[in-house]
């Protein structure tokens, strides 16, 4: 197995810069998965990994070998596509083996290989199928199965899931995270599903417009996001946003308020902020609950009872609309009032510039 | 409790729908179906244009007993054969090259194509003129290279293959066209999946595109045969059937028939062919479009 090395990666169309100087460290058996809206330039910069789209300017080193000019073949990775890329005239035996018996594997430990393969997948029942006639949660299991028979130092993965209905994907969502752990092999995973990725992945690179946001574990970057990008995308249902006043400013929390919230003292880091900065502040829906007194105030727009819990979009003073999750079955109404309490402790305070003003991890 | 079914209801069917195809059964029986029938009926006589005289099957009989009918029947297959054959084979190459980065590319794609639209009597006289064994540009531009040329149209073991170049030439455009559409309709993915699996180009050809490119095949293979089998402007524009019958396919026969005033055994001779098509066609086709477990 092999780690990969990314040193400032750009690729340009003509003069459309797509990839913008993208330096990234990926360990040996890591789980990274790519993130971020469509567009973003995460499939590119996979697909610069395979070898599949030229690097136009940085250094990709895959193990500890400069891969910049090495055909896909010889980079030592499998890939699995969103369109599972499978041989229709193929039957599943022969896809799987395709990669093998390009390498001249002789005929038996080809063999071996598929039927081994097969059984980790479950799909030896399949084997002399022809695509066609596979359901799609059977044809990415194929499509992974020509990917681990090939015994690759890295996987790749573009929206392999994308094509599946929800329930299958959540199951095939954790067949890969199984074979992550059985194979301990380096994976590099591209989704803009951010479930998928926080549920999957050792390391999230969160990217937009070719420039990576933020690299972290899935809690770090839920927890502690460096901008508001971050913090919008990560996050399901997304964080609420509202702009704020500074009020006063201590030593390790800044005191802010607005007409929409209540003075609430937010731990951050307070270097540069005075009174009567304008910041923005978030917090998740699930940080909020109901309290009579509580800083947020808002009037229901709309309930979404789901039994264990209830989303509640409320409409702040000044018209912003915000989410609120909150636990078990609340029989609110729409249009009335509605206070909650914001845990101050999980609030995120952003400057004008969208950077967070994170408190320093103590 | 005993489940009972309830008795199957007689199915009625109803006349309505059928008034929607009788417009088109009218036309099909009297342009396609009535003059079938009726060269089926006439193939069974010795028929001027005034009266028919039924005399059974000794026009198929006569047909078969003349040596240079026969002759006419393996040079069609032959003609088929080898039309169909090069339009594949030249038919790929171009479309590869003219679906690949090359220079010129829609201009080419023109050019190629351009021999189709022109008319096949056109094609013929002037390659009539170029294949002339002395006089023909063809066979000067071989001496200019020091070469004897053949006789292109006079040798009889040639003339054949010759005209058969010739319909390559004129056709292969649009067999070019059906496998360009086939190729650019392959999905990039798979080339990626096989280009990362270590394919080489060739290996990329004999695995990925010329199996995901058979219907394109198929269609052309289809076309081309049933064109082949159908021969017959290119020949008579260019050598007559000849020289003597060397070149005579069951059309420019069944033509010379007709010329001669022997109806009935040219009709014959039309049934014959229609027989052979669907002989040959048919069974080809099913073979060409048997399910590949696509989707």
């Amino acid at each position: 197995m092999a780690g990969l090395e990314l040193k400032n990666i750009q690729k340009s169309y003509g003069s459309v810069e797509v990839i913008k100087g993208v330096s990234l460290s990926i360990d040996d058996g890591e789980f990274v998965v790519f993130v971020g809206p469509s567009g973003c330039g995460k499939s590119t910069l996979l697909r610069m990994i395979a070898g599949l789209e030229d690097i136009t300017g940085g250094e990709l080193f895959i193990g500890n070998k400069l891969c910049n000019a090495v055909e896909p073949r010889d980079r030592s990775i499998a890939m699995v596509f969103q369109s599972y890329a499978l041989y229709p005239h193929m039957t599943v035996y022969d896809n799987v083996g395709f990669g093998l018996k390009l390498a001249r594997t002789p005929k038996d430990v080809r063999d071996q290989k598929i039927r081994n393969a097969a059984k980790i997948l479950k799909m030896e029942h399949l084997l002399d199928r022809k695509p066609g006639q596979l359901s799609g949660g059977q044809r990415q299991r194929v499509a992974i199965g020509r990917a681990i028979v090939r015994q690759p130092e890295v996987f790749l993965f573009d929206e392999p899931l994308s094509n599946l209905d929800a329930a299958l994907r959540v199951d095939m969502r954790m067949e890969i995270s199984k074979l992550h752990q059985t194979l301990s092999a380096t994976m590099i995973y591209v989704t803009h599903d951010q479930v998928e990725a926080m549920t999957l992945a050792d390391k999230i690179v969160v990217l937009d417009g070719g420039v990576v946001q933020q690299v972290g574990s899935p809690i770090d970057l839920y927890q502690r996001p460096t901008n508001l990008f971050v913090a919008g995308f990560i996050g399901s249902p997304k964080m609420n946003f509202v702009e704020v006043v500074v009020e006063a400013v201590n030593e390790d929390n800044i005191m802010v308020g607005s007409k929409d919230v209540a003075r609430l003292g937010v731990p951050a880091t307070v270097a540069g902020v005075k009174v009567g900065d304008t910041l923005t502040l978030g917090i998740r829906p699930h940080d909020l609950s109901p309290a009579t007194n509580g800083a947020v105030v808002g009037r229901v727009s709309l309930v979404e009872r789901l039994g264990n819990e209830t989303i509640v979009n409320i409409e702040l003073a000044s018209g912003i609309p915000w989410l609120a999750v909150l636990d078990g079955d609340q029989a609110l109404r729409v249009g009335e009032s509605i206070a909650l309490a914001a845990d101050p402790a999980k609030a995120i305070l952003f400057d004008r510039t969208g950077q967070a003003l994170l408190a320093p991890i103590a | 409790m005993t489940a009972v079914a309830a008795p199957a209801l007689p199915k009625r069917r109803s006349l309505y729908p059928g008034w929607f195809y009788a417009p088109a059964a009218a036309v099909y029986s009297v342009l396609f179906l009535a003059p079938t029938l009726a060269s089926l009926y006439f193939s069974l006589t010795r028929w001027t244009l005034f009266d028919a005289t039924f005399i059974g099957f000794d026009n198929f009989a006569q047909f078969f007993r003349e040596p240079f009918l026969v002759q006419g029947l393996v040079n069609t297959v032959i003609y088929a054969v080898v039309t169909s054959g090069l339009k594949v084979v030249v038919g790929m190459l171009l479309a590869l090259m003219l679906t690949s980065e090359i220079i010129a590319r829609g201009y080419l794609r023109s050019v190629i194509f351009f021999p189709v639209l022109v008319s096949t009597v056109g094609v013929g006289i002037t390659f009539t003129v170029l294949m002339h064994p002395t006089q023909g540009m063809i066979n000067q531009t071989l001496a200019f290279l020091g070469m004897a040329g053949p006789g292109w149209l006079v040798d009889p073991r040639l003339a054949l293959f010759s005209v058969a170049l010739v319909d390559v030439w004129k056709g292969v455009g649009l067999a070019t066209v059906i496998y360009i559409a086939g190729l650019v309709a392959i999905p990039r993915d798979y080339y990626e999946a096989a280009r990362i699996d270590g394919a080489t180009k060739l290996q990329n050809f004999f695995y990925v595109t010329l199996p995901l490119s058979r219907p394109a095949t198929a269609t052309v293979i289809t076309l081309s045969f049933i064109g082949g089998l159908r021969t017959f402007d290119l020949i008579w524009a260019m050598t007559k059937g000849g020289p003597g019958f060397a070149s005579d396919t069951i059309a420019s026969v069944i033509y010379k028939q007709y010329q001669a005033g022997f109806y009935g055994l040219s009709t014959a001779g039309n049934v014959v062919l229609f027989i052979l098509i669907a002989v040959l066609v048919v069974p080809l086709t099913m073979f060409l479009n048997r399910k590949q477990g696509h989707e």
